[in-house]
């Protein structure tokens, strides 16, 4: 359930991130063209944009299997340590990114007293984007530790 | 302290760890061994990500990946075929042409290998050419994407050291064309040698009638360069301006994009991005911590102190990037190296532009140097060939592409050329 429900919102927040860094870079492009004056807020928005699409599917990316990895020595190794070594690496994936989210958390509440230079809000908001990154990658390395360990 | 960091993300490389997260196992450990506050991590991760520039990546794998939808791949096989395939061993002679064409629209190494080669390498097979031959040709070709623009590799570059997308993807596009004319002429004395077939040559309507297919999908590299050259985008406004383009060549020209469609590619395209993105946060994280630990000014003292004498430092490090090439992804080995050497190099009296064309060849080199270059393992799987068989048969396609990256490092005006004349 939660499953279904986290990999829904993370598509879905992909999707809506980036057709809005699409609609920013038009309006930026449309604005320089047929406006008067290009809107301030147009490049930092498409920054954020940009951003949040890129957390809403870094743990996509780590179910799917998209992250580089070397195969070349791996694969000489016996089936028994490969599974062993694939244990160690998911957990320590886990490891790397719950505490990466925990410190998101504070990233973020550090975040809440700054301001966006053209934008009127808070940096907690766009540094926010960290914490679902983190939080993301560090449920689907879950995941895939309890399949290893099954 | 530096040495167990480089020391845990080499074991980490070595045990199948991605990449990206074995550079940040190796930064958390230097967090915490060093007393620094876990803050940092998120925050470099942040800052690395948070740069306007960055965001034209996306942007160019999802306009490549719209485009691919319409049966791109194909479309351009079929053109360079028509017009290559009379000519002794025209099949791959097509198939460096394809990727030079397809080149201006992925602009990654591995997935020119991968799209090219599961149409190319069958058709080769089924046509008489050796399966090594087969393999070796179309990972070898897939080396000319990455450096003709637009080239991801390149936007990273510029990011990394401030210089201007638009005119590294000028100093990419000269150095790009002569590898393919290299590695076609390789191609071509190997298929009069072997006596591989040749095709019927095409009518004027038939090749006319396969170029009208393309075009519309070869025009959109022409906008992004003249967009960006032209001063009229920026390489993130010409990117999103790719997109749209793609999305209506895709559903009006080629008519093969449905809404469910454009979402999965969608999907894809930021899936991808993220497993850069992730690297290139986590890169920021190790590049202020090799700064901090001043290895930056240790390797060029060292470089320095063993020679200053230019043409022996480019070598020096022409060396090690093949080197690290050959087992690193690019972008991973140009956001952990690229600032060191590029510092040593400019030291030495080295142009800045002309440093990050040698930095992204040779490390594209790395992908087809045996044994284990990462498209030869890709080409090799396609064609169910024994990578052994891939490696021998790509060494003559490896000596052409040394030999230009020889004239690369030596003449500078190569790739200087024109971004001298285009750029300004």
């Amino acid at each position: 359930m939660i499953k279904k429900i986290l990999g829904r919102f993370l598509k879905y927040g992909t999707l809506i991130s980036t057709y809005c860094l699409i609609a920013c870079v038009l309006l930026q492009i449309f604005a320089r063209f047929f406006l008067p004056n290009t809107p301030p807020w147009t490049e930092e928005a498409s920054r954020l944009f940009f951003i949040y699409a890129i957390a809403f599917s870094a743990g996509l990316a780590l179910k799917d299997g998209a992250y580089v990895h070397l195969d070349v020595f791996y694969e000489k190794l016996n089936p028994k340590i490969q599974r062993a070594v694939l244990t160690a690496v998911r957990l320590l994936t886990l490891i790397l990114f719950a505490l990466m989210a925990y410190y998101a958390l504070i990233f973020t509440k550090n975040g809440i007293i700054e301001t966006s230079p053209s934008i009127p809000m808070s940096m907690a908001v766009s540094f926010f984007s960290m914490f679902i990154l983190a939080a993301s990658v560090s449920y689907y390395a879950y995941l895939e530790l309890k399949k290893t360990l099954k | 302290m530096i040495g167990l960091i480089i020391f845990i993300f080499l074991v980490g490389l070595v045990l199948r760890f991605p990449i990206a997260f074995s550079l940040g196992l190796a930064c958390l450990v230097y967090v915490l061994t060093e007393g620094i506050p876990l803050v940092v991590v998120p925050m470099k991760m942040y800052s690395g990500i948070d740069v306007f520039v960055l965001l034209s990546i996306p942007g160019f794998i999802l306009a490549g990946n719209l485009m691919n939808q319409g049966g791109l791949t194909a479309k351009i096989i079929s053109f360079c075929n028509h017009l290559l395939g009379h000519i002794r061993g025209g099949l791959s002679l097509a198939n460096i042409g394809a990727s030079m064409l397809f080149a201006g629209i992925s602009g990654t190494a591995v997935s020119d290998t991968a799209s090219i080669g599961s149409v190319m390498i069958p058709a080769m097979k089924k046509e008489g050419y050796d399966d090594g031959f087969s393999c070796a040709v179309t990972a070898a070709s897939s080396t000319v994407g990455p450096i003709i623009p637009p080239s991801v590799p390149m936007i990273i570059a510029a990011t990394l050291s401030g210089l201007s997308v638009g005119k590294l993807f000028l100093a990419g596009a000269v150095p790009g064309f002569l590898l393919g004319i290299g590695l076609s002429a390789v191609a071509y004395f190997i298929s009069i040698k072997r006596n591989y077939p040749k095709h019927e040559r095409s009518t004027f309507p038939q090749i006319l009638k396969s170029f009208v297919e393309t075009f519309w999908s070869l025009l959109m590299t022409f906008i992004i360069l003249y967009g960006i050259i032209g001063g009229i985008f920026t390489p993130t406004e010409a990117s999103i301006i790719a997109v749209i383009y793609a999305f209506i060549i895709g559903q009006f020209v080629y008519k093969k994009l449905s809404f469910k469609k454009i979402q999965v590619v969608i999907l894809d395209s930021m899936k991808t991005s993220a497993s850069l993105m992730v690297l290139v946060g986590f890169a920021n994280l190790f590049g202020w911590i090799l700064i901090t630990e001043r290895l930056p000014q240790l390797v060029s003292s060292e470089i320095l102190g063993f020679t200053t004498n230019k043409y022996l430092v480019l070598l020096l490090i022409n060396l090690l990037l093949i080197f690290v090439g050959t087992f690193m992804e690019t972008i991973a080995a140009l956001l952990i190296l690229f600032p060191i050497l590029l510092k040593v190099a400019v030291t030495v009296g080295v142009d800045p532009i002309h440093f990050s064309v040698i930095a992204v060849l040779n490390l594209i080199i790395g992908l087809t140097t045996p044994p284990v270059g990462v498209c030869l393992f890709v080409a090799s799987s396609i064609g169910k060939t024994s990578i052994a068989k891939v490696s021998k048969a790509s060494l003559p396609f490896l000596a052409v592409s040394l030999i230009v990256l020889a004239l690369v490092t030596l003449i500078p005006q190569i790739s200087l050329f024109l971004p001298s004349v285009f750029g300004e």
